[in-house]
């Protein structure tokens, strides 16, 4: 399965993709979770303490093509290699990995946004699950950070706010012919919530999950929802969202 | 008085600005909120309403249209290129990503 996760700042993308991520890992996949985010955010919902799991400067080397300066993976390190040595463990087995930071004082993150494409590009179809938690708003996930993706779920609250940016990412999606996209309503607290999200936004909801106050207290405390209240709300419909998943794929 | 507010996503950033924005005109002074998020929601943050906000076009749009040497000055782009918002204040956004360009992350 390869799904990303889009939305405006502040929906829940991180909460709801860290949660994916280990409910997929825990139905025994081998997960791949990417953060696009170089502040800890998708890392607290996975259950860790703190990250600095990127891609190192020497896993990926320059060249020249045609004039024009490139990037891939050092000679001899695979996909599936550059996974198993840089990425963090995550509680039940989650590959972590945060994507494109730069590091020390540099500005220029090209070498590590590049290699982290390669990356993505050389890890084979079925072997791996990747769950990526993409950068907020209409930046645009369906071109660079979220090609890997089969899926996109776009994480929607019934907010005027987070509705108009549905609508623009469904209309980004639909020109840059994005494979499937479709939306998952989350902080519901009506009864009319995920019917609202459809129809002002276009985009088929797959999945709804209710206000949590259990998930706020837990993003106070830096910590998995998964962890702190294993059976609530929120972790019983990440798990149902999985299934969903799981079973589109199935018939796909 | 320039403020730029900025932050985390979802921390607040636009809810503050409309905010500022509105107090600094209930006390008399001309104030132009400029949304430089490339998904712009500060309309429905100041009071223009969800369909309002969706309308407007950019300034980067503008300028990208041909719009530029149309106006004599950058008070005359907003004039033009900004809304009327609750209290006075004068809203324009700066730049919207509306299409894909494949180049910029």
């Amino acid at each position: 399965m390869r799904v990303a996760f889009v939305g405006k700042g502040g929906v829940g993308k991180s909460s709801l993709s860290g949660s994916f991520a280990r409910v997929l890992a825990e139905a025994g996949e081998r997960v791949l979770a990417i953060d696009s985010d170089p502040m800890p955010g998708m890392a607290f919902s996975l259950g860790l303490e703190q990250s600095d799991a990127g891609l190192p400067d020497d896993a990926v080397e320059e060249y020249e093509e045609d004039g024009r300066q490139r990037y891939r993976l050092r000679e001899g390190l695979t996909g599936t290699d550059a996974v198993e040595q840089y990425a963090q463990r995550a509680p039940g087995g989650v590959h972590f990995m945060q994507l494109g930071k730069a590091r020390g004082p540099q500005w220029n993150n090209r070498r590590q946004h590049f290699g982290f494409q390669r990356l993505l590009d050389d890890l084979p179809g079925d072997g791996w699950s990747i769950v990526g938690d993409l950068p907020g708003g209409t930046r645009q996930p369906f071109l660079t950070w979220g090609r890997y993706a089969r899926t996109f779920l776009v994480v929607i609250e019934p907010t005027p706010a987070s509705l108009l940016t549905g609508r623009r990412l469904a209309r980004l999606a639909e020109t840059a012919r994005a494979p499937r996209v479709v939306a998952i309503a989350n902080k519901v607290r009506e009864p009319g919530d995920a019917e609202r999200v459809s129809s002002r936004t276009g985009l088929d909801v797959i999945g709804s999950v209710p206000f949590d106050p259990a998930l706020a207290d837990a993003d106070r405390l830096g910590k998995a929802v998964l962890d702190t209240d294993p059976d609530g709300p929120t972790a019983t419909a990440v798990r149902s969202l999985v299934q969903t998943l799981q079973k589109s794929e199935e018939q796909s | 008085m320039k403020i730029a507010v900025v932050g985390k996503g979802g921390s607040g950033k636009t809810t503050t600005s409309a905010v500022l924005a509105r107090t600094f005109a209930r006390h008399g002074h001309d104030t132009l909120a400029l949304d430089c998020d490339s998904n712009p929601n500060l309309g429905i943050s100041l009071g223009i309403g969800e369909e309002a906000t969706e309308a407007l076009v950019s300034v980067r749009d503008a300028v990208d249209a041909g719009e530029e040497q149309h106006a004599t000055s950058m008070d005359d782009l907003v004039s033009r290129f900004g809304v009327d918002a609750p209290d006075g204040v004068r809203l324009a956004v700066v730049t919207a990503i509306q299409n894909p360009e494949p180049d910029c992350p």
